[in-house]
């Protein structure tokens, strides 16, 4: 079974969103609850291989691992009615079952500690796949298990299995409110570090932007986690669809993050869905076309990360690249003309540095699932909006760290040990270099940016070598 | 007629004795007679009439006339009315009348004789085209010329029984005689023609019409014309009404305007597809003929098909009849045209039920479906897993790949993809062409495009060519699907296949060169020529994804799409046919595949993407060291490592990026030519697209033409 995807599911929220993924993998290929395909699942034409195997007893077992370090959301999972569906050698609960403590430190050094257990299980996975194409890692990049004990596994997914690709789908804290972790920030950074530099694509999935979409397009009042990860799987499962119901292009996860990704550093993305329902909620019927489909997808409104850009800026921003995929009953005729339409009214601000234009790429629609709408549509998208975010998280680590507050905490763990922060000075320049170079994309000289020479060109933006060197002092 | 194999002969006994009415009888004795006494112009061998007519009465002389004048009108000589025959032909004869008769009479029995040389006419005419030879219409026309002959006979009886009473002067015979004048004069000329010309079939038919029109203003020639026509043509109707309802040629006698070809016979599968490149079976097995009926003339393709389908559903074993009632009996062809309604009829109900049969039965729309999945990569993810495990096979030199290697490859392939539920993806099979695609445009003619044939010589043929230019898939069609995707059919879908898969190609090159991209991604890399490659590679990976994109869902897929509705309403298979063949057309026109030039660029484009994604590896790793990269990658960094590891990398990339030019240079030297390349695309597409639009579309996508912003 070719081009096999491992999921890794880690912490409470990624978890979370895995469980929720699964949920509806299983529904759009018509699996059981236990893993059993439904009597009515006979149409052909899926892959259901990449993301599941099958056992002895023809049951299908997602290729998942899932990992935490408090029981909570596993132990929820086990008890749940989809208990018989994952394998049970694949869950991994730390013993002590205390949890990361929000602090990333801790699962770092922790995922350290059980680095064994969890590479078993991963080599176990690899070795039962023909030609594993990749990991996909689902995990919240705020709290402690799933940003701390995810960052070491990425960099020990990278390590061992460079060759394959690693995508992650990460949650952003909501910043518009005040967490209640108060170290998100330190967190946030040390995190991006590793998502810059160990993830071959970041799927970006923004807590206050699926929030808001809660509550402005769904109209929920008060949003709960299952209903923002429904959002989450809603768009992990679109995101896929071109791997599990194969068409002309984009078969394979390489094929497709290729296509999207400019440079190696920029593989941030940002998704948009329309139309948007949660389960359960009353669909309000609308003509849905491709290019109204298409239209919608560019609306910032639909997109599940938040600009926290001001107007000059955000009219800096441009689109990188776009892959639409289209789900449903398409007239293919209209793919053309709907493009051509948007190309007119200059709905799409590109970048001036290179050739770019949305791609579409029609997809079968799962015909065990039951929409109401006939057609509905997931954009990828790099833009350079996405800098602002991390500019957000940038300072908001600089606010913190001013303050000297909270850092005890991570003293404790050897990377931080005798006082040294180098980790966070070293993770703030790299977020700092990401957030120049999105900018530099929004220029039409990028081009000349990348041979450009910081060391020699003073622009004030990348300090990288100026600040690392004065540590290596110390 | 060459039918002499397939009628039987005519009886001996016939030919001894040919003519039961006794003819043959006064023949032979008139040319013994004729022999012996020769110039003689009365006979003295009846009733020992010595003395000449002149020495009666002329009262006397109207008696014995009109006697003689009553055998001579049933063929038989009289004392003094004899008949006078050219030697060797026997339809010419001419009656002659003693001289000494008295000239009145003479000159009213002058005027019966007409009736007389036509009726001997048509008697012989009946008696020698009812022999077996000459077929089925000239037997049912000499069949009912006798009957009118036996009308003709009763009334001379009749008259020579008023003879008898004394009651019949010969005013009175030539009053009597008038109404069949007409009538047996106007058929007097059509065998004359006839046999002249020596018809059969369909002429005969013909004749009879033709000169049943001209003889429109006499209503009673006119009828009794087209009453002889309806009795000649029903043998013929018998044998038309076997074709349209039941596929059957049953023509003894060679009339029927469809010719069967005997030697072209249902290939069996592996002839098909290395032979049968028109489908010929199809096309050729049966066809018109010269010699149509008139009647016939213009509903004689619709009679073709009709048989044509009837046909193909016996071959595939289905013994299909146009179901019968009253109404549908060939019979009459008067001015209502039923028979017109019945053929129309027969067309319809065996144009659906083959239609039926080829979608139902055999499943054509799921074979298209399933070609569309692997020829036009609808469902490319096979594909994918293929091009990963088929790698060193198809990088082989063309005359070291083994093909049944690469077939076992590629079930596995399909065994392991979506494809394992399509119950046809056993019938792909995978072959290795002898020449690029190029070569094999330029020498494919039947694309009915002349501009490429004048470029098959100038393409030159690369070095080595190896599997990844001339890998194809086949796909096995049965008959009667082959009718509908012949090997012509499939020759074009195969074409467009090497592209695609050409292009696929590139794609999963760039897609590694990418990767090796991704893999310095921790490293430090501004200031190298890795941001400039990175972004080559991107632009690269941008013009073939358009390209592909192009092809997929601009080309293949919208009119996949139209013709996929268009099947869905055809009435016939022959339509459906018609709309296959159209959507072929289109789409190889639309994937360039036609436009020589313009492909030559896009290769040219596609073979530098290639020398980039094989020199990536080697430029990366000359831009930077590659021990930092292991350095880098390896996951736990202690601090300590971190330092030293930013130190070394950062001088190292500066005295790389001083030293080591010639990579900054190699890589803006693809950068300008791969550029250069893909500008001069420009103009030729915007030169085309005034006549081919769908060049305007791709000029969009691989340019970005029109989204100046």
């Amino acid at each position: 079974m070719p081009r096999e995807i491992i999921t890794l599911q880690v912490g409470q929220c990624g978890n979370q969103i895995g469980m929720e993924f699964w949920k509806q993998l299983c529904l759009e290929h018509g699996i059981s609850k236990d893993g059993i395909l439904e009597d009515f699942a006979t149409q052909g034409g899926d892959r259901k291989d990449v993301f599941f195997y099958q056992a002895d007893d023809q049951h299908y077992i997602p290729r998942a691992l899932l990992i935490d370090l408090e029981p909570r959301v596993i132990n929820g999972i086990q008890n749940s009615e989809y208990r018989n569906l994952y394998n049970h050698e694949n869950i991994f609960v730390s013993d002590h079952g205390g949890g990361a403590g929000n602090n990333w430190a801790s699962g770092y050094h922790q995922g350290k500690g059980v680095e064994e257990d969890i590479m078993d299980m991963i080599d176990r996975e690899a070795d039962g796949s023909d030609s594993l194409e990749g990991f996909v890692l689902c995990h919240s990049i705020a709290g402690g298990t799933g940003s701390g004990m995810g960052s070491y596994l990425l960099e020990t997914l990278n390590d061992r299995y460079s060759k394959k690709l690693v995508q992650t789908y990460s949650v952003f804290p909501n910043q518009m409110e005040t967490s209640d972790v108060v170290v998100q920030p330190y967190n946030s950074l040390l995190t991006l570090k590793r998502l810059t530099l160990n993830a071959d694509c970041v799927v970006v999935l923004d807590n206050t932007a699926l929030n808001r979409i809660a509550v402005e397009r769904l109209h929920l009042s008060n949003p709960t986690f299952a209903q923002t990860n429904s959002l989450v799987s809603t768009v992990m499962s679109a995101s896929t669809t071109t791997l599990r119901y194969p068409g002309y292009m984009n078969n394979d996860l390489v094929g497709l993050l290729a296509s999207l990704i400019p440079t190696p550093r920029c593989h941030f993305l940002m998704t948009g869905y329309t139309p948007l329902t949660v389960e359960r909620q009353a669909n309000v019927i609308r003509k849905t076309t491709v290019l109204d489909v298409m239209r919608r997808l560019l609306q910032t409104k639909n997109i599940m990360v938040s600009s926290y850009a001001r107007t000059k800026e955000a009219s800096q921003a441009k689109y990188i690249s776009i892959l639409n995929i289209i789900q449903g009953e398409v007239d293919p005729t209209q793919v053309h003309e709907s493009l051509q339409r948007i190309r007119e009214r200059k709905l799409v601000n590109f970048i001036e540095w290179g050739p770019a234009s949305i791609q579409v790429a029609l997809s079968r629609k799962s015909p065990y699932v039951q929409t109401a709408h006939r057609v509905s549509g997931l954009m990828l998208a790099s833009h350079t909006s996405i800098r602002h975010l991390f500019s957000k998280c940038l300072s908001q680590y600089e606010k913190l760290r001013k303050k000297q507050a909270f850092l005890d905490n991570y003293r404790k763990f050897p990377m931080f040990a005798d006082n040294d922060l180098s980790e966070f000075d070293e993770s703030r320049d790299i977020i700092e270099s990401l957030v120049d170079e999105y900018k530099a994309c929004e220029s039409p000289d990028y081009i000349k940016w990348g041979m450009e020479d910081p060391d020699h060109v003073l622009t004030g933006e990348g300090n990288a070598s100026g600040t690392v060197d004065p540590n290596l002092a110390v | 007629m060459e039918n002499s194999l397939t009628c039987s002969s005519t009886p001996r006994w016939n030919s001894e004795r040919p003519f039961l009415t006794g003819r043959f009888h006064q023949e032979n004795k008139t040319t013994s007679r004729f022999a012996e006494t020769k110039g003689y112009s009365i006979d003295s061998f009846s009733l020992g009439s010595e003395k000449a007519i002149g020495c009666y009465n002329a009262a006397v002389q109207e008696l014995i006339v009109i006697d003689d004048l009553l055998s001579a009108l049933v063929g038989i000589e009289g004392r003094y009315i004899s008949i006078k025959r050219v030697r060797g032909k026997e339809d010419s004869f001419a009656f002659q009348v003693d001289t000494s008769m008295d000239l009145a009479l003479q000159e009213l029995a002058k005027r019966i004789f007409p009736l007389c040389e036509s009726f001997m006419l048509i008697n012989h005419f009946v008696e020698s085209r009812s022999q077996f030879k000459n077929g089925l219409v000239n037997h049912a026309f000499a069949a009912a010329l006798r009957a009118l002959l036996l009308d003709y006979q009763a009334m001379v009886a009749q008259l020579e029984h008023q003879f008898r009473l004394g009651r019949l002067s010969l005013q009175g015979l030539w009053f009597f005689c008038q109404p069949m004048m007409g009538s047996m004069q106007a058929l007097y000329t059509v065998i004359q023609k006839a046999s002249a010309n020596n018809f059969a079939g369909s002429a005969v038919l013909n004749l009879l019409q033709s000169q049943a029109r001209a003889m429109a203003g006499d209503s009673a020639v006119r009828s009794l014309l087209e009453k002889m026509v309806q009795c000649a043509s029903n043998a013929y109707l018998g044998i038309l009404e076997r074709w349209v309802y039941e596929g059957v040629i049953d023509d003894p006698y060679g009339e029927f305007f469809i010719a069967e070809n005997k030697s072209l016979q249902k290939l069996t599968l592996q002839e098909s597809l290395t032979q049968d490149y028109d489908a010929k079976y199809w096309r050729q097995r049966y066809s018109l003929k010269d010699g149509i009926p008139s009647f016939l003339a213009n509903i004689s393709g619709t009679i073709l098909t009709t048989g044509k389908y009837l046909n193909v559903m016996r071959e595939c074993g289905h013994h299909v009849q146009v179901p019968a009632s009253e109404n549908t009996k060939l019979m009459s062809f008067g001015t209502n045209h039923h028979y017109l309604e019945c053929i129309k009829a027969a067309y319809d109900f065996a144009s659906n039920e083959l239609l039926n049969l080829i979608k139902e039965k055999y499943d054509l729309m799921g074979k298209l479906r399933s070609i569309k999945h692997y020829l036009l990569l609808d469902q490319g993810d096979f594909l994918v897993h293929f091009m990963d495990i088929a790698r060193d096979e198809l990088t082989k030199k063309l005359d070291e790949i083994s093909v049944e290697k690469l077939q076992s490859l590629l079930d596995l392939a399909l065994r392991t993809t979506a494809a394992v539920a399509d119950p046809c993806h056993e019938d792909l099979t995978c072959c290795v062409e002898t020449s690029s695609l190029l070569k094999r445009l330029g020498t494919f003619k039947d694309l009915g495009n002349s501009r490429t044939v004048p470029h098959g010589n100038d393409i030159e043929e690369p070095v080595s060519v190896t599997g990844l230019e001339t890998f194809s898939l086949s796909y096995k069609v049965r008959w009667p699907l082959s009718i509908v995707i012949s090997r012509k059919a499939l020759t074009k879908y195969q074409l467009i296949f090497r592209f695609l898969f050409r292009c696929k190609h590139v794609d999963r090159q760039l897609c590694g060169a990418w990767q090796i991209h991704q893999g310095v991604r921790s490293l430090k890399m501004r200031g190298t020529a890795i941001p400039r490659s990175s972004l080559l590679c991107r632009s690269m990976l941008k013009f073939i994804n358009s390209l592909l994109h192009y092809l997929t869902f601009e080309v293949l897929e919208p009119n996949w799409h139209v013709m996929h509705n268009r099947l869905q309403t055809a009435k016939s298979i022959d339509e459906v046919i018609q709309h296959h063949d159209f959507f072929l057309d289109k789409c190889l026109r639309e994937c360039l595949l036609l436009l020589p030039e313009l492909l030559k660029k896009v290769e040219k484009l596609k073979s530098l993407c290639l020398q980039y994604a094989a020199a990536t590896q080697w430029l990366i790793s000359s831009s930077i060291d590659i021990p930092n990269v292991e350095e880098s990658s390896d996951g736990s960094l202690v601090s300590e490592k971190t330092k030293q590891y930013k130190s070394r990398s950062t001088s190292q990339v500066l005295k790389l990026s001083s030293s080591n030019t010639n990579v900054t240079e190699s890589i803006l030297n693809f950068e300008r030519e791969f550029n250069a390349e893909l500008q001069s695309l420009g103009p030729i597409l915007s030169n085309g697209s005034q006549t081919e639009p769908h060049l305007a579309h791709l000029a969009q996508w691989i340019l970005g033409v029109g989204n100046d912003q």
